[in-house]
C-alpha cells in the first residue's frame, strides 16, 4: 500500500501526471501550465514529472494554457492543466471551446474567491461560473478524493460515450494545501486503469476537415442536442468506471452523491467539497441526540444528479443546502439546483445557507446553527448568511 | 401588413435597401421593421433582407417566409428557393436590363407581376460602388417606391438618414421614371409555403465530411473574364503584312528558323527588309513608352541572314502568270504565286533582278549578297526569269494572251525633273546617279555636290557622293526635318558623316562664273497643309542666295509610267484591269500605290498574288484587316509589369571608316533584343493570370487559358494582371 | 457525402478550394493560393483564429481548405498551434517527413488581441510557421481600426482617418530573436515562394507578414489588389525584407522611387478632406529609412531600377 502524506495540490498534480504518463504508448501527454495561487503547486508538480512521452508547456496566461491543451487534444494527446479563481475567468473563452469541441481535457480547479476583493481563500464561485459550459464538474472533499477523482476524470472524459472535459474541484487551502494521509496510485495501477486516449475527431493529415468553423443554426442545434445526450450518459459511465476503479485499486471512490444517515432522516443537509466533511460530524452529533438528521454530499455538480437527489430527499420534510458560493441576489447555486431538481416531487421545504462564502472557516458551530435554524423553521425564506450577525 | 423579401448579393446594399424603404414608410406614418440575415457576408454572396410595414404595431421578429412581394437585386438569383412562399399576384421587382415581358413568359413566375429596372447601369453611371460590385440599393428604392405607391420624395428624404446624396438621389429619380411594370394580369396560382429545416445535422464527432463547399461562387459574378488574342500595333501597321509579334516570339526562344519561317509566310525579302525597311512597326512599338522601341528591323535581318528554311511549293497548278518587273513587288508576287504552285515567268528590263533594291540602294546599306540570298530563295521555287526584257504596251497585250494573268510591277519609271537653267549637263537624277555610282561610270571626286530632295534617294545619293570623294556634299530640302520622308536614322547617319542639310531651301538655277559654278537658291517658309497633309513650302521673296556647286543631284520624286497598261485602265487595289477575251492585268507595287518603300511593295505584291489565287481557285488566303479598335496601344499595356531591358543596337562601322561602300550596320550578335517584345495583345503564355488568380480557377491547357466559370467570382485580377490585354471582362 | 469537385482542385498544392466564399479580389485568398503552391509536397495542418481566414472554411461540415484546420479563439492561434506541434513532435517518426503546423491569422489576431500569445510562442521558439495576413483592419467585422491600420486611413472607427502610425510588428517579432521573420508580397510570387522554402528548411518560430488588400474594407477595385501590393512594395510602403535571428536584416527588394501617392489614390480609405497625405508620406519615408539603417545600408538607392522584378514563377 502506497500511503503518502500529501496536500490536495500534490494529489492532483501526481495523479494527473500518472494519467499522462499512462498514455505513453499512444500519442503522449501535453500540458499547458500557468501559475496562480493556490493551485501553483499542481503545475509545479506536473512540470517536474519525468514524462517519457510528454511535453509541459509553460505559457504566458491561463487562456493559452487551455489553448495548448485544446491544440494537443485536437491532435490526439491526453491533456490536463490546473487553474483557479481569476485564472479560470481569464481562461473562460477557451474553457468553453474545450467542451464545445468535445475534447476530453481534465482540469484541476482549486476553488478560490473571485476577485476583487483580492482574496485567495476558498469559494466555489469560480468553477461554478462555468456551470453552463458543458464541463463535467466533480467537487472533492479530501486529498484522497482529489487523487482518485483525478484518475477517474480521465476515464469519464475519454469514454467514447462522453468525450467531454472534466473539472476536478477542491477548496483552496482547506484541501489544496492541507497534508493528509492518502493512498496514492502507482504508475502500474494508473496504466491498468486508464486505456490509451482515443479522440475520434482528432486532426488527421490524411483527411482535410475543419474543426469546427462556422456552423448554421440547425447544425448547431444538433450539436447541442448531441452534447446533451453525452452529458446524460455521464452518471452511468461514472458508476461503471467506479467499479473498474475498485477492481484496480481495491477501494471505493465516491460517486455523484454520497448519502449519509439519510434513510429515515426528516432533515437532510446538502453540502459539497470540504463543507461535507464538517457537516458529517455535525450530523453524527445530532443523531447522537436522537434527531433524524442526515447528510447528502453532492460531488458531481454537472451533470447535476437530479434523480439521486430526488430519491434521497423524497421522504425528508426539510432540506438545508449549504453553499460556499454565491449567485448575486439569489443565494447559493447548489441550492437552486436542488430546488429545481425537487420541483414537483413533494412538499419538502428547501432552505439555503451561505456558509464560508469568501473563504472563512465553516466551523461545526456554524453547521449546528444551520440544523437549529432548519429545525425551527416552518417555511423556506431568503438564504441565510451564516457567520454574520 | 405588407411583407417584402429582398434577395441580393453581399455588397449590393440589399439590407440598406430594406432600411431605406422602412425609413420612408416610417415617415409616412407606418409601423415598420427592416433587417437582414447576418452570416459571414462576403462580397457577392447571396444575402436576404426583409421589410415589414403595417398600420398596426408589428410583433413578428422572424424572417419572412411568405412575402407579399420580392425585390431581386440580381436576376441570376431567381430560383425556386427564392420564389418559395411568394403570394400569387405579388410583384417581383428585378434589377435587369430586360423588359418584364421577357420573364412574364416563364411558367415559374407566371403567377406574379414582374417589374424591371436596370439598376446596375444606373448605379454604375452614377458612380455608386465599384465596377465589380455596383451598389444598386438607391436605384431600386426609387423603383420600389413607385411599385409601393409611395411618395418618391419620402424615399429621397429618407436618404439623409443614411448619408446618401448626389448620385444616390439621381439614381432613385432615374429608376422611378424608368421602371417597367408588367401590364398583363398575372395568372392564378398557389402559394408554396417553404418547409422549415427539421432534420438532425451531422455529428460533431464524426460528421465532419471534409467535403468542399457546394457553392458555385461563379454565380456571384456579374462579369466574366474572356481570353482572346488582339492585334499588336506592329502587325497592324506592317505594310508587308508580317506577323512581327509572331517572329519575335520565336526569336525569344532562339528559334531562328521558325522565326524566318513566319517571316517567309508574308515576305520573301527578310534580309532586305531587315536592312532597308523604314521600320513602320518600330514607330508603333509600345515599348517606346519604356526604353525605346524593339529593334525589329535588326531582328528581321538576323532571322533573314541566319535562318535556314526550305520552302516547298504546293503541287503545280494549271495557270501561268507573267510578272513584269523584278523589283520588290514583282518578286513578292512571283514568290507567292510560285509557292502556291502557279507557273511564273518574271520579266525584267534590266540585266539583273532586284530593281531599285539593286540599282537604287547603295551597297553600304544593302550589300548585294544579302539581296541575292533573298532572290535565290525565290528563284528556287521554280520562277522562270527573262532579264533584259522590257515590256511595253503591246508586249503586255501579247503576254495577256499567252498567260492566264499578268502582274504588272514596273515601279515608278518617270523621274521628276526641274529646269535649273542651261547647264543641265551638271544635273543628274538621283536614281541614275546611284546606278552609275554602283557601276563606276561616274566620278565626283573633288566636286561640290548639291543634292536636292528629302527622301531616301537624296540621302543615299549624298552619302554615296561623300564616299566617292566629293569635296563637299550638301542637301537642300524645301521643307523642314519634320516633313522629310527619308528614314530618320539614315538622315542622322548622313549628318554624322558630315553632310550638311539646308532646310527650307529651294534651288532656282545653276550658273557659271569664272570657271566656278554656283547654285542659286531661295529660302522657303511653310504655309497651309497640302492634300497629303504636309505643310506647303512657299518662297520668301528676296531671300535668294548662292552656294558653290559643281553638280546637282535631283532626287525630288518619281511617278508611274502608265503607258504600258491598256488604255483607259483604272488602277485599283480592289480589282484587276479586266480585258475582254484576254487575261486580266494586276498592277502591283509602286505602279499601283506609289508608297515608295520596299516593304509596302512586298505587301502589295503579295496581296495581288493572293487576289489572283482567289480568282483561280476560289480560296481566299488574304487575311481580313483587323478593326483599328482591336489594336492594343500602350494605354492597354501594363507597362509597370515589365523589367527594364535596354535596347540592343547593331554594331556600326566607325565614321572614320566610311570611305568605301562596305556595309555600315553589322547586324545583332544575338537575338536577346527579341525578349524586349511586349507581345502586345497576344498571349505569350506568361501565366501571370494563372499565378495571380486568387481562387486558382484558371489553368493553362496548351496555348489556351481555361476559366472555370463555375467558381470564377469575376474579380478581374486576371485582367489587371494580364500585361498585354489578352484577357478582358465581359458582362456575365 | 462528398460534393462533386473538379479533380484539378484535389491537387495537393490547391490549399484554398474553389467554392470558398471569400470576396472577389481578396488578398488573403491570393496568399492562401500562393502558400499552397509553396508548400507543395509538405504535410501540414493549420490553426486559424477568428478572422476572415476561418470563415473561409465555410459552413460545417464542409471545408474550403484542403488540409486539416483547427479553428481557434481570436487570441489563441499560437497556443493552440503549440499544442498541435507538441503532439506532432512527440509522435514524430524519425524516418518520416516532419508535419508542419501553420498559424494563419489576420492583423487583429496578430497585432492586437493575440499579441501576448504570439509573443509567448515566439519567445518559447515553438516549432511553428506563423502567417499574419495584414489587411490593416478588422475585415471580418466590417472594417474597424486595428493597430496595423496605417496613419491616415479611414475605417468605421476612425471616420476622419487614423491618427496613429502602424505598429511595427516585424520589429517586435525581431526583438524575440526568432530564427526567421520576413515580409511577403502577393505581387511577388517568386520571392514569396523562396522565403517559404527557406523557412521550411529551418525549425523554431518563423514569422511572415503578408500585405493583404481587402477590396471591401479598403474601398478598392477588386481587380487592383495585386497592383496595390506592387505599388506598396515599390514605393516603400510595404518593404520586402527578411530578419534572421532577430538581428540580421536583409532587404529583398529595393523601393524604386514610385510615388506613394499612386498607392493612396487608388484607395477610397485614404480619400477625404481630413487626411493629410503629406504626413502619411513622411511616415513612409521614415519607416523605409529606419529599415535601411537596420539593414546596415547607408542610403536609399532610389534609382536602383526603373521596373522591379515581377516575374510569375516558371
Amino acid at each position: 500500500m502506497n500511503m503518502q502524506l500529501v496536500t490536495g495540490n500534490h494529489a492532483a498534480g501526481q495523479a494527473m501526471s500518472l494519467a499522462g504518463e499512462a498514455n505513453r504508448n499512444a500519442r503522449g501527454v501535453v500540458c499547458g501550465i500557468y501559475p496562480i495561487t493556490p493551485q501553483t503547486e499542481i503545475v509545479e508538480k506536473v512540470a517536474r514529472f519525468p514524462f517519457s512521452k510528454g511535453r509541459v508547456i509553460p505559457v504566458e496566461s491561463e487562456h493559452s494554457a487551455m489553448g495548448v491543451c485544446i491544440g494537443a487534444a485536437a491532435n490526439g494527446a491526453r491533456t490536463f492543466t490546473a487553474s483557479s479563481s481569476n485564472g479560470l475567468a481569464y481562461m473562460a473563452e477557451n474553457i468553453m471551446v474545450a467542451a464545445f469541441y468535445r475534447l476530453p481535457i481534465v482540469m484541476a480547479a482549486v476553488n478560490r474567491t473571485l476577485g476583487p476583493p483580492w482574496n485567495i481563500w476558498a469559494d466555489q464561485g469560480d468553477s461554478l461560473m462555468f456551470r453552463d459550459f458543458a464541463w463535467v464538474q466533480l467537487y472533492c472533499d479530501t486529498s484522497q478524493d482529489v487523487a482518485d477523482s483525478s484518475l477517474l476524470a480521465f476515464r469519464i472524459a475519454e469514454d467514447p460515450r462522453v468525450l467531454l472535459p472534466v473539472m476536478v474541484c477542491m477548496d483552496a487551502f482547506i484541501i489544496s494545501h492541507t497534508s493528509m494521509e492518502i493512498e496514492m496510485a502507482s504508475q502500474e495501477q494508473a496504466d491498468q486503469f486508464l486505456p490509451d486516449c482515443q479522440i475520434p475527431h482528432r486532426l488527421d493529415s490524411s483527411r482535410p476537415f475543419t474543426t469546427v468553423g462556422m456552423t448554421l443554426p440547425q447544425d448547431t442545434l444538433s450539436h447541442r442536442l448531441e452534447l446533451d445526450e453525452a452529458m446524460k450518459r455521464v452518471p452511468a459511465v461514472l458508476d461503471e468506471h467506479r467499479k473498474n476503479f475498485n477492481e484496480v485499486f481495491g477501494r471505493q471512490v465516491a460517486g455523484a452523491v454520497s448519502a449519509y444517515r439519510t434513510e429515515d432522516a426528516d432533515r437532510i443537509l446538502i453540502a459539497s467539497g470540504s463543507l461535507s466533511t464538517t457537516t458529517r460530524d455535525v450530523v453524527d452529533a445530532w443523531r447522537a441526540k436522537g434527531e433524524k438528521v442526515g447528510l447528502l454530499r453532492i460531488k458531481m455538480f454537472r451533470p447535476f444528479p437530479v434523480e439521486q437527489v430526488r430519491r434521497i430527499c423524497r421522504d425528508a420534510a426539510k432540506i438545508g443546502v449549504l453553499d460556499r458560493n454565491y449567485s448575486a441576489g439569489t443565494g447559493g447555486i447548489f441550492c437552486h439546483e436542488v430546488r429545481s431538481s425537487l420541483q414537483g416531487t413533494g412538499d419538502q421545504m428547501v432552505q439555503g445557507y451561505l456558509a464560508g462564502v469568501g473563504g472563512g472557516d465553516v466551523v461545526p458551530e456554524l453547521v449546528h446553527e444551520v440544523v437549529e435554524d432548519l429545525t425551527r423553521r416552518t417555511r423556506a425564506g431568503e438564504p441565510v448568511w451564516q457567520g454574520i450577525e | 401588413m405588407i411583407e417584402i423579401r429582398i434577395h441580393g448579393r453581399g455588397g449590393q446594399g440589399g439590407v440598406t435597401l430594406a432600411k431605406i424603404l422602412a425609413a420612408a414608410e416610417h415617415r409616412e406614418g407606418k409601423s415598420v421593421q427592416a433587417f437582414g440575415v447576418y452570416a459571414a457576408e462576403r462580397s457577392g454572396a447571396p444575402v436576404q433582407a426583409y421589410l415589414r410595414c403595417d398600420s398596426e404595431p408589428i410583433h413578428n421578429p422572424n424572417q419572412i417566409y411568405e412575402p407579399d412581394h420580392l425585390i431581386v437585386l440580381d436576376p441570376t438569383l431567381i430560383s425556386p428557393a427564392i420564389l418559395a412562399g411568394l403570394k400569387p399576384g405579388g410583384w417581383i421587382l428585378l434589377n435587369c436590363e430586360k423588359a418584364p415581358e421577357h420573364y412574364a413568359a416563364q411558367a415559374r413566375v407566371a403567377a406574379f407581376r414582374i417589374a424591371t429596372i436596370n439598376a446596375t447601369s444606373i448605379a454604375v453611371h452614377n458612380g455608386l460602388g465599384s465596377k465589380t460590385v455596383p451598389i444598386v440599393n438607391t436605384a431600386l428604392a426609387g423603383a420600389a417606391a413607385r411599385l409601393l405607391g409611395m411618395n418618391l420624395e419620402s424615399v429621397i428624404n429618407a436618404f439623409s438618414e443614411f448619408g446618401f446624396h448626389g448620385g444616390n438621389i439621381d439614381a432613385a429619380r432615374e429608376a422611378w421614371d424608368a421602371v417597367r411594370i408588367q401590364q398583363q394580369e398575372p395568372a392564378p396560382g398557389e402559394r408554396h409555403k417553404p418547409a422549415m429545416p427539421r432534420g438532425r445535422g451531422p455529428s460533431i464527432l464524426n460528421g465532419n465530411s471534409g467535403a468542399p463547399s457546394p457553392i458555385h461562387t461563379g454565380q456571384w459574378a456579374n462579369q466574366q473574364p474572356v481570353w482572346e488574342d488582339a492585334t499588336p500595333p506592329c502587325n497592324f501597321i506592317c505594310p508587308a503584312g508580317n506577323d512581327v509579334q509572331g517572329f519575335l516570339a520565336e526569336l525569344t526562344e532562339e528559334n531562328i528558323d521558325s522565326a524566318l519561317e513566319i517571316l517567309l509566310q508574308t515576305s520573301p525579302l527578310p534580309s532586305v527588309c531587315g536592312r532597308v525597311c523604314p521600320g513602320f512597326c518600330m514607330t508603333q512599338c509600345n515599348r517606346s513608352e519604356l526604353e525605346g522601341p524593339v529593334n525589329v528591323r535588326a531582328l528581321e535581318r538576323y532571322a533573314g541572314d541566319h535562318g535556314e528554311v526550305s520552302i516547298q511549293p504546293q503541287k503545280p497548278r494549271a495557270q501561268k502568270v507573267a510578272v513584269i518587273g523584278a523589283g520588290p513587288a514583282g518578286l513578292s508576287g512571283a514568290y507567292h504565286l510560285a509557292r502556291l504552285g502557279y507557273g511564273v515567268t518574271l520579266f525584267e528590263a534590266g540585266a539583273e533582278l532586284g530593281g531599285l533594291m539593286r540599282t537604287g540602294i547603295p551597297a553600304y546599306r544593302l550589300p548585294r549578297e544579302a539581296l541575292d540570298r533573298d532572290i535565290d530563295r525565290i528563284l528556287k521555287l521554280g520562277v522562270e526569269t527573262l532579264i533584259n526584257t522590257p515590256v511595253d504596251h503591246d508586249y503586255l497585250q501579247t503576254l495577256a494572251q499567252e498567260y492566264d494573268a499578268v502582274l504588272a510591277a514596273t515601279g515608278l519609271q518617270r523621274l521628276t525633273s526641274l529646269d535649273l537653267g542651261l547647264d543641265m549637263r551638271r544635273v543628274l537624277q538621283g536614281i541614275e546617279f546611284l546606278d552609275r555610282a554602283r557601276s563606276g561610270s561616274v566620278s565626283v571626286r573633288g566636286e561640290d555636290i548639291v543634292v536636292v530632295g528629302g527622301g531616301n534617294t537624296a540621302i543615299d545619293a549624298a552619302r554615296s557622293a561623300h564616299r566617292m570623294g566629293a569635296h563637299k556634299v550638301r542637301i537642300i530640302y524645301r521643307r523642314t526635318r519634320n516633313e522629310m520622308p527619308a528614314i530618320a536614322e539614315e538622315v542622322d547617319d548622313a549628318i554624322d558623316e558630315g553632310i550638311g542639310i539646308d532646310f527650307l531651301c529651294s534651288p532656282l538655277r545653276i550658273s557659271r562664273d569664272n570657271g566656278k559654278r554656283t547654285l542659286s537658291c531661295q529660302r522657303m517658309e511653310l504655309g497651309e497643309p497640302d492634300e497629303g497633309g504636309r505643310r506647303r513650302p512657299l518662297a520668301i521673296p528676296g531671300s535668294g542666295f548662292e552656294i558653290p556647286c559643281d553638280r546637282v543631284i535631283l532626287a525630288i520624286g518619281q511617278a508611274a509610267d502608265l503607258s504600258l497598261l491598256p488604255e483607259d485602265a483604272t488602277l485599283s487595289r480592289e480589282r484587276p484591269i479586266e480585258q475582254k477575251g484576254i487575261a486580266p492585268v494586276y498592277p502591283a507595287g509602286d505602279l499601283l500605290t506609289n508608297e515608295g518603300t520596299v516593304t509596302a511593295a512586298i505587301g502589295c505584291g503579295r496581296e495581288m498574288a493572293l487576289m489572283l489565287h482567289e480568282r483561280f481557285s476560289g480560296e481566299s488566303l488574304l487575311e481580313e484587316t483587323p478593326a483599328a479598335e482591336t489594336v492594343v496601344r500602350a494605354d492597354k499595356i501594363r507597362l509597370q509589369h515589365f523589367e527594364r531591358r535596354d535596347r540592343h543596337d547593331e554594331n556600326v562601322l566607325p565614321l572614320t571608316e566610311r570611305q568605301s561602300f562596305s556595309e555600315i550596320r553589322h547586324g545583332l550578335k544575338n537575338v536577346e533584343e527579341a525578349k524586349r517584345c511586349l507581345s502586345c495583345g497576344v498571349c505569350n503564355s506568361c501565366d501571370r493570370c494563372v499565378t495571380y488568380c486568387p481562387d486558382g480557377v484558371l489553368r493553362r491547357e496548351g496555348r489556351d487559358i481555361i476559366f472555370d466559370y463555375d467558381y470564377c467570382k469575376g474579380c478581374g485580377v486576371c485582367v489587371s494582371e494580364c500585361s498585354r490585354a489578352v484577357i478582358y471582362m465581359k458582362a456575365g | 457525402m462528398m460534393n462533386a469537385v473538379n479533380p484539378q482542385y484535389e491537387r495537393e498544392d490547391c490549399l484554398l478550394r474553389p467554392g470558398n466564399t471569400n470576396c472577389g479580389g481578396c488578398g488573403m485568398s491570393m496568399g492562401l493560393t500562393l502558400l499552397g503552391r509553396a508548400l507543395e509536397g509538405e504535410t501540414y495542418s493549420m490553426v486559424i483564429p477568428a478572422c476572415c481566414g476561418i470563415v473561409t472554411a465555410g459552413a460545417y461540415p464542409t471545408t474550403s481548405y484542403n488540409v486539416p484546420v483547427l479553428a481557434s479563439t481570436f487570441a489563441s492561434s499560437p497556443a493552440f498551434a503549440s499544442g498541435v506541434a507538441a503532439v506532432n513532435e512527440l509522435n514524430q517518426d524519425p524516418d518520416a517527413r516532419k508535419p508542419r503546423v501553420i498559424c494563419w491569422a489576420g492583423d487583429g489576431g496578430t497585432y492586437d488581441i493575440g499579441i501576448a500569445t504570439l509573443s509567448a510562442a515566439a519567445e518559447r521558439n515553438e516549432d511553428l510557421i506563423y502567417f499574419c495576413y495584414d489587411n490593416e483592419i478588422y475585415g471580418n467585422t466590417g472594417g474597424q481600426r486595428s493597430s496595423a491600420t496605417p496613419v491616415g486611413a479611414r475605417t468605421t472607427t476612425t471616420p476622419g482617418g487614423k491618427g496613429e502610425a502602424k505598429k511595427e510588428i516585424m520589429e517586435i517579432l525581431a526583438a524575440h530573436r526568432i530564427p526567421y521573420a520576413a515580409t511577403l508580397s502577393i505581387a511577388h510570387p517568386d520571392d514569396f515562394r523562396e522565403k517559404i522554402r527557406k523557412a521550411l528548411a529551418m525549425s523554431g518560430f518563423r514569422f511572415f507578414l503578408m500585405h493583404a488588400p481587402c477590396p471591401t474594407g479598403w474601398k478598392t477595385e477588386p481587380a487592383e489588389s495585386i497592383e496595390l501590393v506592387r505599388l506598396a512594395v515599390r514605393s516603400g510602403i510595404f518593404p520586402l525584407y527578411e530578419v534572421y535571428d532577430g538581428t540580421d536584416y536583409r532587404i529583398s527588394m529595393e523601393p524604386d522611387g514610385t510615388d506613394p501617392e499612386k498607392y493612396f489614390e487608388k484607395q477610397k480609405r485614404f480619400q477625404g478632406q481630413d487626411i493629410d497625405l503629406e504626413k502619411v508620406k513622411l511616415a513612409v519615408t521614415a519607416r523605409t529609412e529606419r529599415l535601411w539603417k537596420l539593414a546596415g545600408l547607408s542610403q536609399v538607392d532610389k534609382a536602383a531600377s526603373a521596373y522591379s522584378v515581377n516575374k510569375p514563377p516558371a
